[in-house]
């Protein structure tokens, strides 16, 4: 089952629209797509042109396709569990939110809360991610459990933060506190990245680049050779009892 | 005045001696009358279950630290959200709900009573404003008492009037139903961040012992006369071998009321640990419900734990640190200048925790265990074992040997060696369970004279109509139908309007808060009093004048005002 | 004639001791308050009637036209928000709840920028605090971190610190210790007996290298941390550990400098890891005198206390998302309703822009810079002064704020019903 979502442009372009019905899961079951634009509730039509071809028997047979202007559709693969959702360009918050299984691929950049607490499957992004990619939610102590998020550009500050289980790979930089309070999962940073890792308790982090204002509490462990390159070994986080593992290219302290 | 007769309605209404009958039942205004007029609205009960309103006679759903359970904790008030719906507003939590949240999902399990189990008085204001948007179910409030320096200060003088005027001032200041000591001198030594771990362990500050404020402030909340005896959370909470203090206050307690107990013991369950440390930890639950039976002045209620996240919160300062360092989870912590302290975090009751599996046992042996019903009374200690909507699996659980050993067969596999749970086989029927979830409740509480967990006339015409036909359900084997039964009243009647339908609130709804004023002689009268007045001057830091819950905060209320021995 | 024991309306304080002199009345003097609260009694000049904007021009209105437009604007938005709050009493905010939740509105708070980031930390790791009579009576070490008391809450050290009377300290100046944490001198380092003066940005550093010595691991902080010598840092943590009572009390400059929310959570842990071996506290200094008071009542009726969508029919919480800041920026609101609170006057420029740009009314006894931004402004009764109602002090004690002056403004909680009316009216008329 081929699905094409494209979304119109609309009079007032900054009202979010949240679509957590945009699944592959609800397309198969053929509900009717129900979606919020402000405090409205109106049928996905109404806003975007959707075009369903063929049939699906599984879930793994179901395809999304989304275009036109989805930069405030929110919430897009909510617990999605299989199938596929591709962006063409940029996409809202929470894409992926508890996510446990399929492939989300964006083309361009995703706001913030890309695969908030998500449990498994991948999300691909092309551009860049906003704040707390990969995390968890508010007052949350888990962030992301399983799965696998690869960021080709940068993301924004607190990705990351309290991830527990799965695997993210971010090419470009991280703004501050990339793994916070992080407690499972690895995480590989090829750019810099600033007060990582801070409170962590137990996972495993690599910077390539370079480690701005790393915090003054953790516990050097020597030199150590990783994909063939030379990394500074820390535990911590020393304050919070940690037992974190944090590789770092090169390294700064505000001091 | 709005009529409604109740047909066909088969009652249990243990104060009126009433098992199981079938029967109508006339509403007039608020109150249950002789007979309706022609003109009432008929409700055909079918036959079903039909009881006074439930009472909870220790909950936390109102005030400070109940709000700060839900402000800390935006995980489990995402976990319970609710839709406006008719006139039902929005609602969040599922541990702590919003005001209304508590509110509907009280009248759906057929409670219209509610006492909030620990009020701060200098935080008194508070608790009255969220009682105003709880608005299905009347409300009381157990006051704190355990660290009030004036009252401290009485009994170390060994002036036990001077005590009982300091309480009857600030119940009637901050509008409180009754005498509640959490952890007595615990809570002051908290100040300094330490405890008191036995009932006759010198307290800091001043020259008493917890046992000395026990029994004091049972004495004085008899010259006073108060409905309701002194509400006590022992000291040494969730402590293993904390059963010996927890007996040993037992034996501190005079009979001297003939109406009712002369202490209530609340959440024991937390209080009936063996052992000397997590790792020979066991139920204890037997002694000390053997301690009960020989002990008619004393009503406890089991305080059940049931699994899964809930979130703790006691005026226990102390206590919540304790299992803050065991679980390094949130933890937040409120000590009252003068008064109390208080503490929350969230838990986790997992059925493969051998400690957490010991609790549950313990809590349904002192219900199994303890023979008169009406010295036992069901509560979770709402949310502290668990969020109130567990109430239905408990009463199955008591009603059903079956339904225990399948869930037993779940849990930590070393429980068996450490709780005589297995080898009690003991059903509770439905009077049972009526007397231990409204009517023992109503008499312990001392508001029948109030109309209060009954169904005759002259009572408040609060009644719960379940969907459950007891000659067509045995209990012990079909224990989901009773689950069912118990979830979701088919009608819920409060002060004579229908609330709630079929676990959906139909009504806006207004509750009453009672309170109580006793009435104390000039000389008493602490608010001229030079050295009461000097202790506000110089260490609150609100002024004596602005203590006091205004007439604004009481909305609709019931003030009980009782004669005293001062 | 004298009033006395009257809570001032202005900060976090509530000082509940002020006396008011008053002739025919109208104010005439004010004592112990201090200057900020005495401004707040004695202001004058208000706006007499409501206005509107007619083809670009203030027009006076009457109420019922005001209120009537006001009720059209909301129930025409898709996005509309509800902003302020702080400046009134809860019985007002429980009806801009009611609105909120009835037209599917977004709901806000000045928390939002100011105490927001300490909100999210006690979310994370919760709040081991106390009433601020305990620190009066019981704190032999006071701590302000990131805050300046003399000129914010000028009478905190008088009544609950420093200088306050306490039942277990002797001498309040030999008995009690101060140290103040700041990235500059201020006026309170000179009264403070240590100074911590810290790099800006550098207090979430600091804080863990206390954590990490009050845990006995000295031995893995540097030497010198955010500009602190780690000699200084050893004094401290070790003058920490052996108070009987310590009280920190942070500000804005924690919670608004680098890392925000981050910072509170190390500074509560902090506290938390003191606990293990003496007692203390931590308390956020808020500003507005019932800031704390919307937290509350909102986390009573909807779960959370600031920053909630109503939109969706449930209540939706994600400061970063539903935060007035964060909303004005990506221009979602389509209108927007400001009560006892003043945003025109310092939230960044884009964020006012928009707020221009969308039918936006004030609430507001005063023509302030939010009038500027407005269609529409209702004046109303001076709560606290001419208006009474429940607030909640910075520690959560809640006051009675007095009626001290009869009006014939109409209050903000009266406002808000008529406009909940107005709208169920417009409803049932289609
Ligand atoms: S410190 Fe604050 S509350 Fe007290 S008088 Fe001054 S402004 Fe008013
Ligand atoms: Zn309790």
């Amino acid at each position: 089952m081929n699905v094409t979502i494209t979304f119109r442009n609309r009079t007032n372009p900054f009202i979010p629209i949240e679509a957590e019905m945009i699944t592959p899961d609800a397309f198969l079951q053929d509900k009717e797509i129900l979606v919020g634009e402000g405090n409205r509730t109106v049928p996905l039509e109404a806003l975007a042109d959707l075009v369903i071809e063929g049939d699906g028997f599984s879930i793994e047979e179901v395809d999304i396709l989304i275009r036109g202007d989805s930069s405030r559709v929110k919430r897009v693969g909510e617990y999605m569990n299989g199938g596929t959702i591709t962006i063409e360009g940029d996409i809202g918050m929470h894409c992926g939110n508890f996510m446990s299984g399929g492939r989300i691929e964006i083309l361009g950049s995703a706001e913030g809360w890309l695969g908030r607490e998500m449990q498994g499957g991948e999300i691909l992004c092309h551009g860049d991610a906003g704040d707390y990619c990969a995390s968890g939610y508010r007052g949350g102590r888990r962030g992301m459990r399983g799965g696998s998020v690869e960021v080709i550009g940068s993301v924004g500050d607190f990705a990351c933060e309290h991830i527990s289980g799965g695997e993210v790979l971010i090419h470009g930089n991280t703004g501050d506190y990339a793994c916070a309070e992080m407690k499972g999962g690895t995480v590989t940073i090829l750019g810099d990245s600033s007060r990582v890792c801070a409170n962590m308790s137990a996972g495993t982090c690599y910077v390539y680049g370079s480690a701005e204002e790393m915090i003054p509490t953790f516990e050097k462990k020597g030199i150590v050779d990783h994909d063939g390159l030379l990394f500074h070994h820390f535990m911590g986080d020393v304050a919070n009892r940690g037992r974190g593992h944090l590789y770092v290219a090169r390294y700064t302290y505000l001091q | 005045m709005a009529e409604i007769l109740l047909k066909n309605a088969y009652v249990i209404d243990p104060i009126s001696g009433i098992n199981g009958e079938l029967m109508d039942i006339a509403i007039s205004g608020s109150r249950i009358v002789e007979e309706a007029s022609q003109k009432a609205e008929v409700i055909d009960c079918q036959g079903y279950l039909t009881l006074p309103g439930g009472i909870d006679s220790h909950t936390h759903t109102s005030g400070t630290k109940v709000n700060f359970g839900r402000y800390m904790s935006p995980e489990d008030m995402r976990a319970g959200r609710t839709a406006r719906r008719g006139p039902m507003h929005i609602t969040s939590g599922y541990s702590v709900p919003t005001t209304y949240g508590n509110s509907y999902r009280y009248s759906a399990l057929g409670y219209t009573t509610l006492i909030e189990g620990a009020m701060a008085p200098l935080e008194a204001r508070h608790t009255h404003e969220e009682f105003k948007f709880t608005p299905l179910q009347d409300s009381f409030a157990n006051t704190l008492f355990d660290g009030n320096w004036g009252m401290l200060r009485a009994l170390e003088e060994g002036d036990i009037t001077r005590a009982a005027a300091i309480i009857a001032w600030t119940l009637t200041a901050v509008k409180g139903f009754a005498i509640k000591l959490t952890n007595p001198g615990g809570t002051e030594a908290w100040g300094f961040g330490k405890n008191i771990s036995c009932i006759n362990e010198k307290i800091p500050t001043f020259d008493l012992t917890p046992a000395d404020i026990i029994k004091g402030a049972i004495r004085a909340n008899e010259m006073l006369h108060l409905p309701h005896s002194v509400h006590l959370h022992c000291n040494n909470l969730g402590t293993p071998g904390n059963y010996t203090c927890t007996i040993g206050t037992f034996d501190l307690v005079p009979d001297i009321n003939d109406k009712r107990q002369s202490l209530y013991a609340t959440h024991v369950q937390f209080h009936s640990y063996g052992g000397s440390g997590w790792g020979d930890f066991c139920s204890k639950s037997e002694p000390v419900a053997r301690k009960v039976d020989f002990s008619p002045q004393i009503v406890i209620d089991m305080g059940q734990v049931m699994f899964g996240r809930t979130t703790t919160m006691t005026a226990d300062g102390p206590m919540e640190f304790n299992l803050y360092r065991l679980h390094h989870d949130k933890w937040s912590n409120h000590d009252v200048e003068l008064e109390t302290g208080s503490g929350i975090i969230p838990v986790n009751y997992r059925k493969k925790n051998l400690v957490n599996s010991i609790m549950w046992a313990i809590g349904l042996e002192l219900a199994l265990l303890v023979k008169n019903p009406w010295q036992c009374l069901l509560t979770t200690d709402n949310p502290n074992g668990a969020p109130f909507v567990k109430y239905p699996e408990i009463i199955a659980l008591l009603m059903s040997k079956q339904y225990r050993d399948a869930e037993f067969a779940t849990i930590h596999p070393d429980t068996e060696k450490r709780v005589p749970l297995p080898a009690l086989d003991r059903e509770l029927n439905w009077h049972e369970i009526a007397v231990m979830t409204r009517a023992g409740q109503a008499r312990a509480l001392g508001i029948i004279d109030l109309g209060k967990g009954y169904l005759m006339p002259g009572a408040e015409a609060d009644i719960a109509i379940y969907p459950i036909k007891t000659d067509e359900i045995d209990p012990s084997a079909e224990y989901e139908k009773v689950i069912a039964g118990f979830s979701r009243t088919e009608y819920t009647i409060k002060r004579g309007r229908v609330v709630s339908r079929r676990g959906d609130a139909i009504i806006d709804g207004e509750n009453t808060t009672y309170w109580v004023k006793p009435k104390v002689p000039a000389v008493y009268d602490m608010q001229h009093d030079p050295a009461f007045i000097e202790l506000f001057e110089r260490y609150y830091t609100v002024r004596m004048s602005n203590y006091p819950v205004q007439e604004e905060y009481l909305h609709r209320n019931y003030c009980i005002e009782t004669e005293t021995d001062l | 004639m004298e009033i006395r024991d009257v809570p001032c309306p202005f900060c976090g304080c509530l000082c509940d001791d002020i006396s008011v002199r008053l002739d025919d009345n109208r104010i005439l003097g004010v004592e112990n308050c201090c200057t900020l609260g005495n401004a707040k009694f004695l202001s004058k000049g208000r706006l007499q009637h409501p206005i509107m904007r007619k083809n670009g021009k203030w027009v006076e209105v009457s109420y019922e036209e005001a209120i009537d437009e006001t009720a059209r604007i909301l129930s025409d938005a898709v996005r509309p928000l509800l902003y302020g709050w702080s400046g009134t009493v809860g019985e007002a905010q429980v009806v801009g709840v009611h609105l909120g939740e009835e037209i599917g509105a977004l709901i806000d708070s000045t928390t939002s920028v100011c105490h927001n980031p300490s909100i999210l930390a006690i979310q994370e790791v919760g709040h081991p605090g106390c009433t601020l009579g305990q620190v009066k009576n019981r704190a032999d070490l006071v701590i302000y971190w990131g805050c300046n008391p003399i000129e914010a809450h000028p009478r905190h050290m008088s009544r609950y610190t420093t200088y306050a009377d306490g039942y277990f300290i002797d001498n309040t100046v030999t008995d009690r210790k101060v140290i103040v944490v700041d990235i500059r001198r201020s006026e309170g380092a000179k009264v403070a007996d240590e100074f911590i003066q810290i790099k800006p940005g550098g207090d979430y550093l600091v804080l863990s290298a206390l954590r990490a010595m009050v845990r006995g691991r000295d031995d893995v902080v540097p030497d010198s941390v955010a500009g602190v010598k780690k000699e200084q840092l050893q004094r401290v943590a070790s003058l920490m550990q052996k108070a009987k009572f310590g009280a920190v009390f942070f500000g804005l400059g924690i919670t608004m400098s680098r890392g925000k929310y981050k910072n509170v959570r190390n500074a509560i842990e902090l506290v938390s890891e003191l606990n293990r071996k003496t007692k203390f506290t931590i308390s956020a200094m808020r500003g507005h005198f019932n800031v704390y008071g919307f937290n509350e009542v909102l986390t009573w009726m909807a779960g959370y206390p600031f920053a909630v969508d109503f939109s969706r029919g449930i209540a939706f919480y994600n400061p970063g998302e539903t935060t007035v800041i964060d909303l004005l920026e990506r221009k979602e609101p389509d209108a927007c309703l400001v009560i006892a609170s003043d945003p025109g006057a310092h939230f960044p420029k884009s964020t006012i822009e928009h707020m221009a740009a969308i039918p936006t009314v004030q609430i507001d006894p005063c023509v302030n810079a939010t009038t500027a931004l407005c269609q529409v402004q209702i004046p109303v009764a001076i709560t606290g002064i001419e208006a009474a109602g429940t607030a909640y002090r910075m520690d959560g004690v809640p006051i009675r704020m007095k009626k001290i002056i009869e009006t014939n403004f109409p209050t903000d909680q009266e406002i808000l019903e008529r406009i909940v009316t107005r709208i169920r009216e417009m409803k049932r008329d289609g």
